[in-house]
C-alpha cells in the first residue's frame, strides 16, 4: 500500500461486535474483549477499539502502560470530548488501581515558606474555583503520519480532547506555600511511578513564572463529573494551551525549584527542534532543542471523514474544529486546491484555549473524488503551514488536513 | 518515588474523619480501576533476541507497541531503540542483548537479514546432561533465576510485575498439586492468575530446573 496515497483515505471501521461495549461493561470480564478495528491510514495502522473502566471502546496503543486514542469519529459528536471518550496516555505501568479520595494528599514543598499536605478539601478551600474549557492534546498526536516515520506511539488524530475543567488556580496553591525569591521551576508527579526503581519517575516541570500565572489549575472536575481515573482522579494538573505531557495525572507532589529541574522527561524526552519551525530536514538531528511548550494551531474536518460519498450538486454543510495554544482562533479557510480560499464561519467561542467549532456551507459540482484542504489562522497570524514540517521526536504535527471525499 | 525527600503523608483516613480534613470529599467512593488482560504476543522467531525480549521487555511494558511501529525500520534504528531502552529507561539489558534484542526486533517485525546468526541450539542444562534423574537440589536456583531474568518480574517478598514468591507459596500452601501446577505455569507462562500482565513461557527449561524453580518458590 502506498500510504501517502492513504492518507485521507477511508478509516475502515468494522464493528464486529458493535453496541457490546457500553453495556458489557458492568459485567467487567477483566477481558478488554475487541469491540472492532479501525485502521488508522499508515503502515501498521490496524488499531483493536477495546473498552476500558469508564471508557467507551477507544483505540488501544498499548495494554501496560494504559494508551488509548478517542476514534476521530468522536470529534463529529460536538466540540466537548465526552469523559468517556477522552484518550488515555500514561508512560510508566505502575499506575494508581485504588485511590480513597478522602485520605489523598497533595504535597507542596522544596523552595517555600512552610510545605504542605493539602486533603481534597483543603485544596478546594483555597481560592474560588476557576473554570477553562480547553485542549489537551498529546505531544505526539498524529506521529503516525509522520514521513519518514519515526519510532514512538504511533497515534492518528485522536490524541486530543476539548473539555470543560473546574478547579483553583495553581498560583493559589503555591501562594498558600510561600515561593521563596530566586524560585525557577516549579516540579510536578503523579501517583504513576516506574516498575524499575532506576527507569525515571514521570515528573513534569514549568517555568516559575507560567506557574505563578493565572493559567494553570489544579483540577477536580471534567465536563461537571469526576475527572476520569484513567485521565488522572481525583486531581490533574491543566496548563491550557501546552501540550498534555504537563498535564501530570493523579497530582500528588509539587516542588518549588531554585534551579531548572533536570529529570529525563524535561532535559531528554519531550523535546523539539531549537528553532521557530520546532523542525529540521527529514531524518537529520537538531543542534539544540528546548523543552516542547505550546500547541501550534491546528483545524480539522469533523462532520464527515476521508473516504465519505456525499450527494453530488446538493447542499453539503461541513462542520469541523480550530484550536491553538492561547491566542484564540481568527479564522478557518476552506479550498478544494490548495490556491483559492474561502472563509468558514466560526461558532460559539468558549474561550481562546478550547476546541472552536467552524461551519462551511458547499455545493459538490461534479461527481467524482474531490478534496478539501482547511486551514485555520490564530490571533498572533500563525497560519498552518501547507507541507508537514519534520522533527525526530513526531511531535507537534500541524500541516493543513487534506479531506478526499467522493460525490456521487 | 519522591521529587523531594518529602516526608510521605497518606494515612489521613482515620485522621480525617476525626478532625474533618476531608469532610468535603468524605462522600466520594473510593474509586478502582481493574486493568483488562493483556493479549499482545512478541512474534515467536528462531532468533536468539526473541526469549530475551520475552523475558526482558514485558518487565516494563506490553508488547503491543511493537507490532504497531512503521514496517520498514532498520536494524540499526531497531538497536537504537533497544539501546534507549537500556540507557533511558534502565531496562536490565547487556550491550549484547541490545544486540540480540535488536536484530530480532528488526528481522521480525523490519524485514531486516539476520547478521547475528541463528540461536544455537538449546543445550541441556548441566544437571540435566549430567545425570538425569538427579534431584532438585543439584540445580542452582540462583544460576537459573539470573539467566532467565525471573528476579526482573519477581521478589521473594514483594510485587514487582508479577507476584511475590512469597505470596504464590501462601496460595499454593494447602494445594496437594502446588508443584505439579507451579512448573506446569512457569513452563507454560500465562496470565490471569495474578493481574493481567503476562508471563512469557519457559519452555527451555529442563525439567529439572522446572522442579527446582517451583519447590525453591514454595518454600518462600
Amino acid at each position: 500500500m502506498n500510504h501517502r496515497d492513504e492518507h485521507d483515505a477511508l478509516r475502515r471501521v468494522f464493528l464486529q461486535r458493535a453496541g457490546l461495549g457500553a453495556a458489557a461493561m458492568g459485567t467487567l470480564p477483566l477481558q478488554a474483549f475487541a469491540a472492532g478495528h479501525e485502521t488508522l491510514p499508515f503502515g501498521n495502522g490496524e488499531r483493536e477499539l477495546v473498552t476500558y473502566p469508564g471508557k467507551r471502546p477507544l483505540l488501544r496503543v498499548t495494554t501496560r502502560p494504559p494508551h488509548l486514542e478517542t476514534p476521530f469519529s468522536a470529534f463529529g459528536e460536538g466540540v466537548i470530548t465526552p469523559n468517556n471518550a477522552f484518550f488515555v496516555r500514561y508512560h510508566l505501568a505502575n499506575i494508581p488501581k485504588r485511590i480513597d479520595a478522602a485520605a489523598y494528599r497533595l504535597r507542596v514543598g522544596g523552595h517555600v515558606k512552610q510545605s504542605l499536605s493539602l486533603s481534597l478539601a483543603e485544596l478546594k478551600a483555597l481560592a474560588a474555583p476557576v473554570e477553562v474549557v480547553a485542549v489537551n492534546q498529546c505531544s505526539g498526536n498524529s506521529r503516525g503520519f509522520f514521513e519518514p516515520r519515526v519510532f514512538g506511539a504511533q497515534l492518528g488524530n485522536g490524541s486530543m480532547g476539548n473539555a470543560r475543567w473546574v478547579g483553583v488556580p495553581l498560583r493559589a496553591v503555591l501562594e498558600k506555600a510561600g515561593v521563596l525569591s530566586g524560585a525557577k521551576q516549579v516540579a510536578f508527579n503523579g501517583l504513576d511511578t516506574p516498575v524499575l526503581p532506576k527507569t525515571p519517575d514521570f515528573i513534569k516541570a514549568l517555568n516559575i513564572d507560567l506557574a505563578l500565572s493565572a493559567e494553570p489549575i489544579v483540577a477536580w472536575s471534567m465536563n461537571g463529573a469526576d475527572i476520569p481515573f484513567l485521565n488522572g482522579y481525583p486531581i490533574k494538573l491543566i496548563v491550557p494551551g501546552y501540550f498534555g505531557t504537563y498535564w501530570v495525572k493523579h497530582l500528588s507532589e509539587i516542588v518549588v525549584m531554585d534551579h531548572d529541574f533536570d529529570g529525563f522527561f524535561m532535559s531528554t524526552a519531550y523535546r523539539v527542534p531549537d528553532n521557530a519551525c520546532q523542525c529540521v530536514p527529514a531524518g537529520t538531528a537538531p543542534t539544540a532543542t528546548r523543552p516542547i511548550t505550546t500547541l501550534p494551531v491546528r483545524s480539522f474536518i469533523t462532520s464527515v471523514a476521508g473516504g465519505a460519498r456525499v450527494p453530488a450538486g446538493k447542499a453539503l454543510q461541513l462542520k469541523g474544529i480550530a484550536f491553538d495554544g492561547g491566542s484564540g482562533i481568527r479564522k478557518v479557510e476552506v479550498s478544494e486546491d490548495g490556491q483559492q480560499w474561502r472563509d468558514a464561519t466560526l461558532g460559539k467561542d468558549l474561550g481562546r484555549f478550547s476546541f472552536r467549532e467552524w461551519s462551511f456551507d458547499m455545493t459538490p459540482q461534479r461527481k467524482g473524488e474531490f478534496k478539501l484542504l482547511v486551514r485555520a489562522t490564530n490571533m498572533q497570524g500563525d497560519v498552518q503551514p501547507a507541507t508537514a514540517s519534520w522533527n525526530p521526536g513526531g511531535y507537534a504535527r500541524n500541516v493543513v488536513e487534506t479531506t478526499r471525499l467522493l460525490a456521487v | 518515588m519522591n521529587i523531594l525527600a518529602l516526608t510521605a503523608v497518606r494515612a489521613c483516613s482515620v485522621i480525617a474523619l476525626a478532625f474533618g480534613c476531608g469532610t468535603a470529599v468524605l462522600a466520594q467512593a473510593v474509586q478502582t480501576v481493574t486493568l483488562p488482560l493483556e493479549t499482545a504476543r512478541l512474534k515467536p522467531s528462531k532468533l536468539a533476541g526473541y526469549q530475551i525480549a520475552m523475558q526482558k521487555c514485558g518487565i516494563c511494558h506490553s508488547a503491543d507497541y511493537i507490532s504497531q511501529q512503521p514496517p520498514a525500520m532498520t536494524a540499526a534504528q531497531w538497536t537504537a531503540e533497544v539501546r534507549k531502552m537500556e540507557h533511558a529507561y534502565a531496562a536490565p539489558l547487556s550491550d549484547g542483548d541490545v544486540a540480540q534484542i535488536g536484530e530480532y526486533l528488526a528481522v521480525t517485525y523490519g524485514g531486516a537479514k539476520p547478521t547475528l546468526g541463528p540461536v544455537a541450539a538449546a543445550t541441556p542444562a548441566p544437571a540435566a546432561a549430567a545425570s538425569p534423574g538427579a534431584p532438585a537440589a543439584e540445580v542452582d536456583v540462583q544460576a537459573v533465576l539470573k539467566s532467565n531474568a525471573c528476579l526482573g518480574c519477581h521478589a521473594v517478598a514483594q510485587k514487582i510485575v508479577g507476584p511475590a514468591y512469597h505470596d504464590v507459596a501462601a496460595r499454593y500452601k494447602n494445594d496437594p498439586q502446588a508443584q505439579a501446577r507451579l512448573e506446569a505455569s512457569i513452563k507454560a507462562g500465562g496470565s490471569g492468575k495474578w493481574g493481567p500482565v503476562v508471563m512469557p513461557p519457559f519452555a527451555n527449561l529442563s525439567p529439572q530446573e522446572l522442579k527446582a524453580l517451583a519447590a525453591f518458590v514454595l518454600k518462600q
